[in-house]
């Protein structure tokens, strides 16, 4: 188990080896002799071969939306794979309300994701660097924020919002985000500065900065790649999030992810056109997640995994 | 003396910048989590609804909604749903994601890129997911139904048989959440020490014997968290039912979010919907503690 990079450079040599064998004049060295190699062969990759077998198994179901997303309409009930992409369905998607929702999309992660930032990162400094009393609990209580069934909070946030004039604008779902990313923001980069020795803003300190002062020249610089996956993080969540965007929004700040259902329930069976604006809504997500991630697993086991 | 002086007035002066710095994350959290959580459970004492908006502050019977949950047969129902989706899709969730862990589990590139790749059911948008498996379970486009046909055993749609349809869920929400567990768990077997694995591997103990002595032991704190922060987590359990059953075929696949989403947002009945969320509130703070007592206290003796 813990030698596995070891085995596995065995393996590209032994692979080289059967080559070799196979394409020179002794072939015939004793059938025998051939199948237990080719046993040892397959047995010493099995692991691999095992895990790209479950790979494809597991994310054949992905796959086929992204195919979808390009097959020409006349073809969608055809079984053959093969066939002549088109870019019909993300051009068909252009032309209707979907871009609009789209831009509301990403305004509202984005606008959620700078609040929370703003906000949330000087109160998870203060709770790294200041011991006092009842620390442990608001670092409790803004973890259970995380917990709390959505519905929970819609119904008030409905009603209020009613009153308020916030529903169905995207001010009023940025905030409505808050709610989670506030706790994932201040949770994550608390882990974050913990990292930060407290002797360089100690220094700083004595240097004649202030407290804040330290912290914006000191401490932030050097978190700045945890920073930069923290809000990648809210800004998958915030992205991400159905429900509170079903409910919270009509058709002025509607965002992608409900459009889509909305192409589901009135579109009928439109598949290329709603494959691909699956495709679209998760390309970002895909992306992000393939870029940061280290980091990115440690936000979404964040509070599961004390470190 | 003037030292100790100044040494106070930094003191003072760190406590109130760190305070200017907490202070409005806490006052944003307390208007956004416990005043609606507070708004709530007044609403539960109270009948709002629609047709009725003079219910607000009527507070004559405060626990009516709560003995109307008692015998509502929906709602029991509804309970018994949850737990049997929780369950089933939790279960399998666990073991899937432990075995991949125990496979993916080492130092090559080939196992690096695995893991990476894995993650995206996790990470894709929810709604995604659900249409995903929508298309999977739509005989027209799926590959699963045509796969079938042709081999002359069509079979029903998954989500349109009501003996079928909660397993059809559970089957995707495990696809969807099967990564959480297997990176818990990867993160927790790369901190056990080789010290034991290789003495028992001189000893001749047999794979599973590693496994179940060694490994088992290490992880299972690991498991139990696990297993609870998904149990918290599939209560939210939405898009995947809204968009696949929609609580069909007739309730069979309504859980009690679900339940609670039809009675404010389709029915408007807002203060029985209130007791319904402050329920399922309880429940998850309950379950919240236990993660607190079991998983971290075990961390904490290690």
């Amino acid at each position: 188990m813990t030698s596995a990079s070891g085995t596995w450079s065995a393996d590209k040599i032994e692979l080289g080896h059967d080559e070799g064998i196979a394409a020179g004049p002794v072939r015939a060295a004793g059938s025998l002799a051939g199948a237990t190699r080719r046993r040892s062969w397959l047995s010493r990759h099995a692991r691999a071969l095992t895990v790209a077998l479950l790979l494809v198994v597991v994310l054949s179901p992905f796959l086929w939306l992204v195919q979808l997303a390009f097959r020409p309409a006349a073809d969608i009930f055809d079984d053959s794979l093969l066939f002549t992409p088109t870019l019909d369905g993300f051009i068909s998607l252009l032309q209707g309300n979907f871009p609009k929702s789209f831009g509301n999309s990403l305004l509202v992660s984005t606008l959620s994701t700078c609040f929370s930032l703003l906000i949330g990162v000087p109160a998870a400094y203060a709770l790294t660097r200041w011991n006092f009393k009842g620390r442990d609990r608001i670092a409790l209580w803004i973890l259970v924020t995380r917990m709390a069934p959505p519905i929970a909070f819609t119904i008030p946030f409905f009603l209020a919002y009613q009153y308020l004039g916030l529903q169905d604008t995207v001010v009023g779902l940025a905030i409505v985000y808050l709610t989670f990313n506030l706790a994932i923001v201040i949770w994550l980069m608390q882990t974050f500065f913990e990292a930060v020795p407290a002797t360089l803003e100690e220094a700083a300190w004595i240097d004649g900065c202030g407290i804040w002062q330290a912290f914006w020249r000191v401490s932030l610089p050097l978190t700045a790649p945890g920073l930069a996956a923290t809000a990648v993080l809210c800004f998958i969540f915030s992205w991400n999030d159905f429900f509170y965007a079903l409910i919270l929004t009509r058709t002025n700040a509607i965002t992608a992810p409900v459009a889509i259902v909305n192409f589901l329930q009135y579109e009928g069976w439109e598949w290329t056109k709603i494959a691909a604006s699956g495709t679209l809504v998760m390309f970002p997500v895909v992306v992000f997640t393939v870029l940061v991630r280290k980091y990115l697993v440690r936000g979404l086991t964040a509070g599961g995994v004390k470190d | 003396m003037a030292h100790a002086l100044s040494a106070d007035g930094w003191q003072g002066e760190r406590r109130r910048a760190f305070l200017a710095g907490l202070s409005p994350a806490l006052a944003v959290l307390l208007l956004i989590t416990l005043v609606p959580a507070a708004a709530l459970l007044v609403t539960s004492f109270t009948p709002l609804q629609l047709t009725d908006p003079s219910g607000t502050f009527r507070f004559d019977d405060p626990l009516v909604n709560y003995r109307q949950l008692l015998h509502d047969g929906r709602f029991l129902a509804s309970i018994a749903v949850q737990l049997k989706l929780s369950a089933s899709s939790v279960l399998l969730q666990l073991a899937a994601g432990l075995g991949l862990a125990l496979l993916l589990n080492g130092k090559s590139r080939v196992l690096e890129g695995a893991r990476t790749v894995f993650l995206i059911p996790m990470v894709l948008p929810p709604i995604v997911v659900a249409l995903i498996w929508k298309i999977m379970y739509t005989p027209d486009v799926s590959p699963l139904h045509r796969g079938l046909e042709a081999l002359g055993w069509p079979v029903r749609s998954l989500i349109a048989n009501p003996d079928t349809a909660l397993w059809a869920i559970s089957l995707a929400d495990t696809w969807q959440w099967f990564p959480f567990t297997m990176l818990m768990v990867l993160a927790s077997l790369q901190m056990i020490p080789d010290d034991p694995i290789e003495a028992a591997t001189l000893e001749g103990a047999s794979r599973w014997q590693l496994f179940r002595h060694i490994v088992l032991p290490y992880i299972r704190p690991v498991l139990v968290v696990c297993a609870l922060f998904r149990l918290i987590d599939s209560f939210k359990a939405f898009p995947l039912i809204y968009v696949l059953t929609n609580g069909g075929p007739g309730s069979v696949t309504e859980v009690t979010n679900f339940y609670g989403f039809i009675q404010a947002f389709n029915f408007s009945y807002w203060g029985y919907a209130s007791a319904i969320a402050t329920v399922m509130l309880v429940g998850v703070f309950l379950l919240s503690w236990l993660v607190g007592r079991l998983g971290w206290s075990d961390h904490d003796k290690r």
